[in-house]
């Protein structure tokens, strides 16, 4: 009996989530308008005139928000629309594991944002025209890009796997992400990823303590009320402050000036394989 | 275990003990045990929310029980390993048959093929299943422009692509016209000759026209259990079906 290996597993779903994107007009709708804001961000200010250097610092600061509202619209379709339509019981009923089907979609929405990114590689024929940019720091900034997107990518596949509605799935990726992109900028940003890391550990807890996820619906809501009494009724004091260690742009700000930090290398690949264990944990739901 | 033991093993294809789904306070399925011989046409046959596409889900591992035990081809569908095992020798076509509307037939059986490995014999199965379910002519059509009785033969393709030894249909001449259903049973019947099939129906005259064995639920429950000139016994399929499920409803208001 044939078998294939799960390489080849992996790239077969991966290969028909891309053909999936990028053949579908939207897909290029998507792909244009990031193209157009990335340039946008990065030329459009004056400032970027003003301090006649030739980087993308001002192109940094804009990027979180970008990958913000990009990623979770390549993420949206992922498991949201294959539940919808009910091809989900048909690719995981052929011989694949969860762990393989999670980490084709992962790939095949990862070769979406390098594809993104690569097209916005022109910025740095811009800056080519215009001066000399370093080489090194154009390497360290657009991996930087590519390692934030990455994280965005399995936290918009989190959203994806909650609904089977394809705006709800959007919403709730851009809400996810957000929480990242914010967490230091915005006040209430760290708040609410405490309150939901505390939700989705009651849930876990929940799951390893009885084997049964039929209400861990109910263990979630519990955390996440502790959450908002320890954040809100400020019993823990520095609350926010401690998870606002989860912001994404501080964890990028090395890369942005050529400087390719482990601990932040870490940060984004570890947050990615976390995000990605719960997308498996999630799609075992459906044994419950 | 004796030869007598595992000769009586082997004869078994699917393996249905004391299965229950259970969400929340709603059974699905209340302890259903059921069995399919080797080379049979199993008719899994009951009304609308009777359980059977549960059933089906369960066996082909796509969701657990909540109490009871599956097999198919001696294979666990819980056990992560022997899920692979049991997925690349069973052929599935679930409830409506779900496909990638913006893919191809082509495509479709392409994909599948690859994550089945078929490898450098993909051309030809391709070529054979596409003979099998005659889709030759809408074979580079999206999916998603197709008719229904189209979109259910690439389903069945895409099933029958590795040649299994084990089939199971949900409801495959649901949503088909007259000739379309003659068809598919006439399809059914062929690969009944060397494969074992478990198709579930609520159409009673399928029952008579493709299968040898027949399992009947009714609100989760089994109803009965045999082969189909036990069921036929003391009437027609349609008089001993109502007969069962008047029992059944006899018996629970009792």
């Amino acid at each position: 009996m044939a078998s294939s290996s799960s390489k080849d597993v992996i790239l077969g779903i991966a290969g028909k989530e891309l053909r999936s994107f990028l053949g579908n007009p939207t897909g290029y709708v998507f792909l244009t308008l990031f193209i157009a804001l990335c340039a946008g961000a990065a030329f459009w200010p004056r400032e970027f005139f003003d301090r006649n250097l030739a980087d993308l610092a001002t192109l940094n600061r804009q990027m979180p928000l970008i990958l913000m509202l990009f990623v979770p619209a390549i993420t949206m379709t992922l498991w949201a629309d294959e539940r919808r339509a009910g091809t989900d019981e048909l690719l995981l009923t052929l011989p694949v594991r969860d762990t393989e089907v999670v980490l084709g979609k992962f790939l095949g929405a990862v070769g979406v944002l390098s594809i993104g990114l690569a097209f916005s590689l022109a910025n740095v024929g811009v800056l080519a025209y215009l001066g000399e940019p370093d080489v090194g720091l154009m390497f360290s900034t657009f991996l930087g890009y590519w390692l934030m997107g990455t994280l965005f990518v399995a936290v918009g596949m989190i959203g994806s796997l909650l609904t089977t509605n394809v705006t709800v799935a959007f919403v709730l990726g851009v809400l996810g992400c957000a929480a990242f992109a914010l967490a230091q900028s915005v006040a209430i940003g760290g708040g609410v990823i405490g309150v939901a890391l505390l939700a989705g550990l009651a849930a876990l807890g929940w799951l390893v303590a009885f084997g049964s996820g039929i209400h861990a619906g109910y263990a979630a809501l519990f955390g996440a009320v502790l959450g908002v009494v320890l954040w809100i009724g400020d019993v823990v004091p520095g609350f926010t402050g401690l998870f606002q260690a989860f912001d994404a742009p501080s964890h990028f700000a090395s890369f942005g000036e050529g400087v390719i930090r482990l601990g932040d290398v870490v940060f984004f690949a570890g947050g990615t394989a976390v995000a990605l264990y719960l997308c498996g944990l999630l799609l075992s739901r459906r044994h419950w | 275990m004796t030869t007598h033991e595992s000769n009586s093993s082997r004869s078994v294809t699917i393996r249905a003990e004391n299965l229950s789904k259970i969400y929340g306070d709603f059974a699905a399925l209340h302890s259903v045990t059921f069995q399919v011989r080797k080379g049979t046409v199993a008719a899994f046959l009951g009304p609308n929310g009777a359980g059977k596409s549960t059933t089906m889900k369960i066996l082909t591992g796509y969701l657990a029980p909540t109490a009871g035990r599956a097999e198919v081809l001696g294979f666990d569908p819980t056990h992560p390993d022997q899920r692979i095992e049991m997925a690349q020798r069973l052929g599935y076509l679930p409830e409506n048959g779900p496909l990638y509307a913006d893919m191809t037939p082509r495509e479709t059986l392409e994909f599948v093929g690859r994550i089945r490995g078929l490898g450098s014999g993909l051309r030809s199965a391709i070529e054979r299943v596409t003979r099998q379910c005659s889709i030759a002519e809408v074979f580079d059509k999206p999916v998603g422009k197709l008719s229904k009785g189209f979109r259910q033969r690439v389903g069945m393709a895409q099933a029958l692509l590795h040649d299994p030894e084990v089939l199971i249909l949900d409801e495959p001449t649901s949503g088909l016209d007259p000739l379309q259903i003659r068809d598919v049973r006439e399809l059914i019947r062929e690969l009944g000759r060397t494969k074992t099939i478990l198709l579930s129906t609520h159409i009673l005259q399928e029952v008579e026209a493709v299968a040898s064995e027949v399992i009947v639920v009714g609100e989760g429950r089994l109803v009965f259990s045999g082969t189909l000139d036990e069921l036929r016994a003391g009437g027609t399929v349609e008089q001993r079906f109502y007969a069962l499920m008047d029992q059944k409803r006899r018996k629970e208001a009792a």
